[in-house]
């Protein structure tokens, strides 16, 4: 798409960078679920699955250095042993390292997966979903967005698989295009809430309960993810 | 090694004054009391600890058999071993005792006062910020006091609630600034050396400012902390001062 207008070109340059990254967001479902082909219901999570795993993390945190976690989480039905539901990598400074969480409802760190929508979305739509900007509390501990795709196997939900990006990644990806648009313009996830403003005037995690008068929703083209830009019409 | 999270690492920070080894115990067991810390957890090495809280080793090897002494913690040797969790701290009435018999009626009104002023803008931001997907979440945390009768754990509950307002907020800062306010307090606010505090009221009040958040009603919501925390700052003086003046009636001859 080729096109003058500064608001398109940015919602243009926004979805690229989504494609691009959804691409490998999808392959790394695909290829998770591909560790079970095969293989008897309700799934086994074995040390050697949990080893291939972390491999493949560590390859999606290698190609898309702009991620700071990525891995998997199955679903309670779907797997057999309970301790293998969340496995979720982070990068540090050398290598890898998995994140614990507390899973047991009512624990002390209980942290509820389950319910977010990262995970419903792609359960229910059976397409990748983008949620955020979140305060991921007990988990990272970070203010992120969490981007996934479904794992399936022959056709049925196991899980998801995706990366987390920090929000002030996303202010450092994007700022540049969204800077030359004139006026104040922002980038907004699926319920209308800021991911990244060009101005003071639309800061991050505001909700937009309404659009003003002088402005306009444009969407971003990447498919599912809710995305729109905001700018003046 | 142990991976640390942002609001672990403040547990972790080095230490402004003396008696540092006392601070550490202090720090580490609150961080157990709130869930910052659990059961089973490691501790960081040796060396890692007493470089981030900024002592020197045998500081940190005084503080760890202190906690060891407490049966807090539990040490282990070979190549899975470490320093692991092992227990919830359970904070003496005794030292409870002293915290309310420490703090001035002033200084109880000026924790509040700095609640206030933090809650008050959460809930506003929690208003603006929250998806709908997360109060379902908030209602049953909001009920966390009335599902047990122990006060270690009505005060993990009480704290995980007023926590969870700040991270709906999206704010990092204010979630920090929150942990220190319940770090501070909740332990006395449940405790049952004194007055003890209504568990039914408190998960009603929680309920009523759930509900103003899900409804988006920023008022409601600022009105309602508002008062939660000077039920809060009230339970607290009320319960100082049945505790009556033992310092005092000590001098008097």
């Amino acid at each position: 798409m080729t096109t003058d207008n500064p608001a398109a070109k940015a919602a243009a340059e926004v979805a690229a960078w989504m494609n691009s990254v959804s691409k490998d967001v999808y392959k790394f479902a695909e290829s998770a679920g591909a560790l079970w082909t095969n293989r008897s219901s309700p799934l086994k999570v074995t040390p050697k699955d949990i080893a291939a795993l972390e491999t493949m993390s560590k390859d999606f945190l290698g190609k898309h250095t702009t991620a700071i976690g990525a891995g998997v989480i199955f679903s309670v039905e779907a797997i057999e042993n309970p301790g293998g539901i969340l496995e979720w990598w982070t990068s540090r400074a050398q290598g890898i390292e998995k994140l614990e969480f507390d899973l047991t409802p009512g624990g002390e760190r209980f942290y509820d997966y389950q319910n977010m929508p990262f995970f419903a979305s792609a359960r229910n739509t059976g397409k990748q979903s983008m949620w955020g900007p979140y305060l991921d509390y007990l988990g990272l501990d970070e203010y992120i967005l969490t981007h996934t795709a479904p794992i399936q196997l022959a056709g049925t939900f196991i899980g998801v698989a995706g990366y987390d990006i920090r929000i002030r990644k996303l202010e450092e990806l994007f700022m540049p295009a969204l800077r030359a648009i004139p006026g104040d313009a922002a980038l907004l996830n699926e319920n209308r809430s800021v991911v990244v403003g060009n101005s003071g005037a639309y800061l991050v995690g505001e909700r937009l309960r309404t659009i003003p008068d002088d402005k306009q929703l444009i969407p971003v083209d990447a498919p599912h993810l809710g995305l729109s830009l905001l700018t003046s019409q | 090694m142990t991976s640390n999270t942002a609001f672990q690492a403040q547990v972790y920070q080095s230490l402004p004054e003396t008696e540092r080894s006392e601070a550490i115990v202090n720090r580490i067991s609150k961080a157990i009391s709130l869930g910052l810390l659990k059961v089973g957890e490691r501790l960081p090495r040796e060396t890692v600890l007493s470089e981030m809280f900024g002592v020197a080793p045998s500081t940190l090897r005084e503080a760890l058999s202190e906690l060891r002494d407490q049966g807090i913690v539990a040490t282990r040797r070979g190549r899975s071993g470490g320093t692991f969790i092992v227990k919830q701290p359970f904070t003496s009435d005794e030292v409870i005792r002293t915290w309310f018999q420490d703090r001035s009626i002033a200084e109880i009104r000026d924790m509040g006062d700095e609640h206030a002023a933090i809650a008050a803008a959460t809930v506003r931001l929690a208003c603006e910020r929250a998806e709908p997907h997360e109060f379902v979440r908030l209602t049953e945390l909001a009920r966390g006091v009335v599902m047990t009768d122990k006060p270690e754990l009505q005060a993990r509950a009480d704290s995980r609630f007023h926590i969870e307002l700040a991270v709906l907020a999206q704010s990092p800062r204010l979630t920090n600034a929150e942990i220190r306010m319940q770090a501070e307090t909740v332990q006395a606010l449940w405790s049952n050396v004194s007055l003890t505090r209504d568990p039914e009221q408190v998960a009603a009040e929680h309920l009523a400012l759930a509900r103003a958040i899900a409804n988006d009603a920023p008022e409601d919501a600022q009105r309602l902390v508002l008062e939660h925390i000077r039920h809060d700052v009230h339970h607290l003086v009320d319960a100082k001062l049945s505790l009556g003046y033992p310092m005092y009636q000590q001098e008097r001859p």
